[in-house]
C-alpha cells in the first residue's frame, strides 16, 4: 500500500513535467498549427542556463531563475526568428522547419558547449525526504509536483481571468476570427511561444534538479513523451495536454514499478500499445479541441 | 457624398484559384448593401478581404475615404469596421460575457467596454441570461446574437454581416432583420451578404449580385427584383 | 569498385609523392557526435598524441612511420561500417574502432575478410571479441573490472547487492551480471535487480522498489552511465536512501564527480590512476603541454596505449601483414604501456590489464583505493 502510493508519487511528479511540455506544445499547435520538434532544445538551452549560472557563482534560485529566463528568450528568439516568416505555411512546412531548428541547436549545444552532459550540483537539502503518515517521502519529487501544480493552476488562472488569457483559448479555437475582432496576432502569437518557454524552463529546473546533468539532447526524450501525451489527450486541447502528461507519467511509472523483469524490455512498447488502445476508443484523444481546427 | 466602404476593380486569389474578379462595391453612409449570389460566387472572399484577414491580389479598399487596401485586421477594426461572419464563428469554449470581453478588449477602452457590454445584454436580453454559460451551449439563433453583439461592443461604422440568417428558425430570422433594421437607423452602414435574397432585398437600399466572382447585377432593389439575371445567378452554381 | 578504389587511392598517393613504401595505415572511427562522441573524442585525441610522438621519432619502433585515417561515424552503426569499408578502400592496415561494443562488432565484420586486425577504443564488453581472432579490446575488460570490484566489496564486508542494469547495451547488462556472479561466487548475495532504459526520463520507481525490497540491499551495483547514472544517484539519495553505491569504469568522469554531495563515496572500477611519478602522470603532463587540453579521464591514456599496443603487435610479428600482426598481438605478454601493462596471451584477445578501484571524496576528488589483475579463479565467463 505505501509502495503503490509512493508510486503514485512518483508518478505524479513525472507526469507533471509531461503535463508542462505538452501543455506547453498544446499552446503553440492550437494557434499557429506548428508540432514544435525544437521545443526539447527550449527545455535544454533552459537547463544550460541554469549551468552557466551556477558556473558564474549564482546562488542555486537565482540559477533557477536564470534557467527558466533562458528557456523564455529562447522560445520568444525561435518564434521570432524561424517561425514568424513562416507563419500560415501548412502543418508539414512548418514541422520541417522546427525539425531544422532543433538540429541546429543540437550542433551548437554540442560544439559550443560540450557533447558530454555536464554536472548540476544542488544543496544536499534538496534531495531529502519527510516522514508522512508513516512514509518517508522524497523532497523532490514533492516539490516537483507542487511546482507543476501551482504552474499549472497560475497558467489556468492567467487563461481564465485575463484578457489576453482568453485571447489565448480564443485563438486556439479559431484564431482568424480573433485577428478579425482587432487582436493583433503577432502579440497573441508571441505570447504563446513565452508561456510555452516558462513551460519548458521550469520543465527544465525540476529535471536538472532531479537528474544533476545537462546534455545537449536532454530535452528530446522528455518531449518525445510530450508529444505522445498531446496526441493522446486530443492535439491542439489545452486540457487535454495536461491529462495525456499525467496519463503517460502514471503509465511509464507504474510499468517500471509492476511489471516483472523478464517483461520490462518492453516497457515503452507496453506504455505506447496502451495509448493506442486509448486513441482506438477514443480517436479524438482523451479531452479533444472540440471544432476549433477550423482553419 | 462620402462612402461607408468603397471597392474598386478588387480581385482575390487563392493560390491559382481567382475568387473574385475586379467587382466594384459600394455602402452608402447609413445605408444598407447587400451583397448577393450563389455558394462560391465570391462574397465570402470580398467580406474576407475587407477585412485584411484575406489579403487583396489588386484593387483598391477604401474605408471611410481612406484606403485600407494593405491593412493589417487590427488596423481596419479600429477604423470602424466589425464583422459578424459567416457561421458565427463565436469562441464556444468561452463564456458568452467572455466573448463580448474579448472582443471589446480588442478595440475600445476599457472602461466604455464595460458599459456597452452592460447595454448590449440588455439589448440581448437572452445574452444577459446566459452571461456565464459557454457560447457554445447556447442555440443558432441565441449565438448569432452573440455573434452581432460581439462586432457591436467595437463600437463599429462599418458592420460586415455575412449570412446571418442561415440555418436559423423563421422567427429568428425575423428577428435578425429587425435588428439589422436598428442599426441601419441607429446610423451603422451595413453590408449584408444573405442567400436569402428576398429578404435582402426588402431591408437594402442599394443591391450588388455577384456570379463566379463578378458583379453580374448592381442597382437599387427596386430594379432587381424580377429581374432574369438575379434567378440566373443563383441558378449558376 | 573496390580496385577501383584502390587504383585512385594508389593514383593519389603516387602524385602526392610523398608516401614512403613502409607507411603504416591505421583507419580511426571516431563519432564527433552522438553518444559515442564523449568516449571517442578523448580516446582519439590521446591516440594521436602518441602516435604524433612517434613519428617524430621514426615511426613505430623509430622504423615505420604511421599514417591515420581518420573518419567520423556520428556514433551510427551503419555509418560506422560504411567509413571502415572506405578505410579499408584506402588501404588501412589496422582499425580503430568506436569506443563501444556494438559498432566494434559491426566493424569487425567487415575487417573479417582480410583478418584487419582491428581494437576498440575503449569497448570493454568480453564479447567484443568473440567476431573473430582478429578482434581485440583494449581497456580492462567488464568481466575483469567486476570481478576485482566484487573482490573488494566482499573484503569490506558488503552481503547483500542489488543490480540496476540496462538491457540496452552490452556494457550496462553485463557489468552488473558479471558482478553479480562474481559476488555470488565469493559468497554475497544477489537480493534483487531492476532494469533500466538508456535515457529513462525517471528512476524514482526503481528507487522506490529498492526501498520496498523484502531484503535490504547494503550495496547497489550499476554500469550506468551519464545521464541516467546523475539522474538515478539523485533519486537515490533525493529518497533518504544513503546504500553504498558502487558502478563501472564509466562513472570515471568529471562530469560524474561534479555532482556534489549525492556522489560523495561513490566507489567505483577504473583502468588506471596518475600516481605520482608514475608513466601516467608524466602522460599527463606532456599532453598538456603539447596540446593545453587537461587529460581528465582514462580514454585519453588508453589512447595512447593502443598506439604502444600496435607498436609492439608489429615489432613481435616482424612485418605489417594484417594477419600476421594480429596473430602477434594475441600473442603478447606483459606489454609495456602508460595507464598499465597488459597480455593478450592465454586471454580471448580482452587484455589482462590492471583494474583500479576508486572512491569518489566529498569535495569531488578521485580517490585511489587499490590497484590489482583480476583473479582468473573468480573471472566470470563472458
Amino acid at each position: 500500500m505505501d509502495l503503490l502510493l509512493q508510486q503514485i508519487i512518483n508518478a505524479l511528479s513525472l507526469g507533471g513535467i509531461y503535463a508542462m511540455l505538452a501543455l506547453g506544445l498544446a499552446i503553440v499547435f492550437s494557434i499557429v498549427r506548428l508540432i514544435n520538434f525544437a521545443h526539447g532544445e527550449i527545455m535544454t538551452f533552459g537547463g544550460y542556463g541554469i549551468f552557466l549560472a551556477m558556473a558564474f557563482g549564482f546562488p542555486p534560485l537565482a540559477a533557477l531563475t536564470v534557467g527558466i529566463g533562458a528557456a523564455l528568450m529562447m522560445a520568444l528568439a525561435m518564434e521570432r526568428a524561424a517561425f514568424r516568416a513562416m507563419r500560415g505555411a501548412d502543418v508539414v512546412s512548418l514541422l520541417i522547419t522546427s525539425f531544422a531548428v532543433s538540429e541546429i541547436l543540437k550542433v551548437l549545444f554540442q560544439n559550443g558547449i560540450s557533447a558530454r552532459p555536464v554536472p548540476i550540483s544542488f544543496p544536499a537539502s534538496w534531495s531529502g525526504t519527510y516522514q508522512l503518515a508513516g512514509m518517508n517521502i522524497g523532497v523532490a519529487p514533492t516539490v516537483s509536483i507542487l511546482v507543476t501544480l501551482t504552474s499549472l493552476s497560475l497558467l489556468t488562472l492567467v487563461l481564465r481571468r485575463t484578457s489576453i488569457g482568453m485571447a489565448m483559448r480564443a485563438a486556439a479555437e479559431d484564431f482568424e476570427m480573433l485577428r478579425m475582432l482587432g487582436v493583433r496576432a503577432n502579440r497573441v502569437v508571441a505570447v504563446s511561444f513565452a508561456v510555452s518557454g516558462l513551460l519548458a524552463g521550469v520543465a527544465a529546473v525540476i529535471w536538472t534538479a532531479q537528474r544533476g546533468s545537462v546534455d545537449p539532447v536532454m530535452g528530446f526524450f522528455p518531449v518525445l513523451k510530450a508529444f505522445i501525451a498531446t496526441v493522446l489527450g486530443g492535439l491542439g486541447s489545452l486540457s487535454g495536454a495536461v491529462a495525456g502528461g499525467f496519463v503517460v507519467g502514471l503509465l511509464e511509472v507504474l510499468t517500471q514499478a509492476f511489471l516483472p523483469d523478464g517483461v520490462s524490455p518492453y516497457r515503452d512498447a507496453i506504455v505506447l500499445g496502451a495509448v493506442i488502445a486509448i486513441l482506438l476508443v477514443r480517436p479524438d484523444g482523451l479531452l479533444p479541441a472540440g471544432d476549433g481546427s477550423r482553419s | 457624398m462620402e462612402t461607408a466602404l468603397d471597392i474598386k476593380s478588387l480581385d482575390v486569389r487563392y493560390g491559382p484559384v481567382r475568387a473574385v474578379r475586379g467587382i466594384d462595391l459600394m455602402v452608402p453612409m447609413a445605408g444598407i448593401t447587400a451583397l448577393l449570389g450563389a455558394n462560391g460566387a465570391g462574397k465570402t472572399s470580398t467580406v474576407m478581404a475587407i477585412t485584411g484577414v484575406v489579403p487583396v491580389t489588386s484593387g483598391t479598399v477604401s474605408i471611410f475615404g481612406r484606403d485600407m487596401t494593405a491593412a493589417a485586421p487590427d488596423a481596419i477594426i479600429r477604423a470602424g469596421v466589425a464583422i459578424s461572419p459567416e457561421g458565427r464563428r463565436i469562441f464556444a469554449s468561452l463564456t458568452v460575457e467572455e466573448n463580448l470581453i474579448l472582443a471589446g478588449s480588442a478595440a475600445g477602452a476599457p472602461e466604455t467596454a464595460a458599459a456597452l457590454r452592460v447595454s448590449l445584454m440588455e439589448r440581448f436580453p437572452i445574452l444577459g441570461e446566459r452571461r456565464r454559460q459557454l457560447a457554445g451551449l447556447l442555440s443558432g439563433g441565441e449565438q448569432q446574437m452573440l455573434a452581432v453583439a460581439r462586432a457591436l461592443m467595437s463600437e463599429p461604422r462599418l458592420l460586415l454581416m455575412d449570412e446571418p440568417s442561415l440555418g436559423l428558425a423563421p422567427q429568428m430570422v425575423d428577428a435578425v432583420f429587425a435588428i439589422i433594421e436598428e442599426l441601419r437607423n441607429e446610423g451603422i452602414s451595413i453590408l449584408l451578404v444573405e442567400q436569402n435574397a428576398a429578404l435582402a432585398l426588402e431591408v437594402a437600399d442599394h443591391a450588388v449580385v455577384l456570379a463566379n466572382g463578378e458583379v453580374a447585377a448592381a442597382g437599387a432593389p427596386a430594379n432587381l427584383t424580377g429581374e432574369d439575371i438575379l434567378k440566373s445567378a443563383y441558378l449558376a452554381a | 569498385m573496390k580496385t577501383k578504389s584502390i587504383l585512385m587511392a594508389s593514383a593519389i598517393a603516387a602524385l602526392a609523392g610523398t608516401a614512403p613504401a613502409d607507411e603504416y595505415i591505421i583507419g580511426v572511427m571516431s563519432a564527433q557526435s552522438g553518444y559515442l562522441a564523449p568516449y571517442d573524442g578523448p580516446a582519439y585525441a590521446g591516440f594521436q598524441f602518441c602516435i604524433d610522438e612517434m613519428n617524430a621519432n621514426g615511426g613505430l619502433n623509430g622504423t615505420t612511420p604511421v599514417k591515420l585515417i581518420v573518419k567520423d561515424t556520428r556514433s551510427d552503426i551503419a555509418m560506422g561500417v560504411q567509413v571502415v569499408q572506405e578505410m579499408i578502400d584506402d588501404g588501412a592496415e589496422f582499425i580503430v574502432s568506436s569506443a563501444d561494443a556494438d559498432p566494434t562488432i559491426a566493424a569487425a565484420q567487415i575487417t573479417a575478410a582480410d583478418m584487419i586486425p582491428t581494437m576498440t577504443f575503449a569497448g570493454t564488453a568480453p564479447v567484443l571479441t568473440q567476431v573473430g581472432p582478429h578482434v581485440f579490446g583494449s581497456y580492462p575488460a567488464d568481466n575483469q573490472q567486476a570481478a576485482v570490484l566484487a573482490v573488494y566489496a566482499r573484503e569490506q564486508g558488503f552481503e547483500n547487492v542489488w543490480l540496476v542494469k540496462s538491457p540496452d547495451s552490452a556494457y550496462t547488462l553485463g557489468g552488473p551480471e558479471y558482478f553479480g556472479t562474481a559476488f555470488s561466487t565469493l559468497g554475497g548475495n544477489v537480493v534483487g535487480e531492476s532494469n533500466y532504459s538508456l535515457n529513462q526520463p525517471d528512476f524514482s520507481a526503481i528507487v522506490t522498489t529498492i526501498q520496498g525490497a523484502e531484503t535490504a540491499p547494503d550495496l547497489i551495483v550499476t554500469w550506468a552511465w551519464e545521464p541516467d547514472f546523475p539522474a538515478f544517484i539523485r533519486a537515490l539519495r533525493g529518497a533518504g536512501l544513503d546504500t553504498q553505491v558502487m558502478g563501472g569504469d564509466v562513472l570515471d568522469t568529471p562530469t560524474v564527480r561534479g555532482l556534489g554531495d549525492v556522489v560523495s563515496g561513490v566507489i567505483h572500477t577504473s583502468g588506471g590512476y596518475p600516481d605520482e611519478g608514475s608513466a601516467y602522470a608524466d602522460f599527463v603532463d606532456r599532453f598538456k603541454a603539447a596540446t593545453g587540453t587537461e587529460p581528465d579521464n582514462n580514454y585519453y591514456v588508453n589512447g595512447c596505449d593502443i598506439a604502444h599496443m600496435i607498436e609492439q603487435a608489429v615489432a613481435a610479428a616482424g612485418t605489417t601483414d594484417p594477419a600476421a600482426v594480429s596473430e602477434a598481438m594475441a600473442g603478447l605478454e606483459n606489454g609495456q604501456a602508460v595507464m598499465s601493462n597488459f597480455t593478450f596471451a592465454g586471454t580471448d584477445r580482452m587484455p589482462l590489464r590492471d583494474v583500479v578501484v576508486a572512491r569518489i571524496s566529498a569535495s569531488g576528488e578521485k580517490e585511489f583505493i587499490l590497484r590489482q589483475p583480476a583473479d582468473l579463479a573468480i573471472l566470470p565467463a563472458p
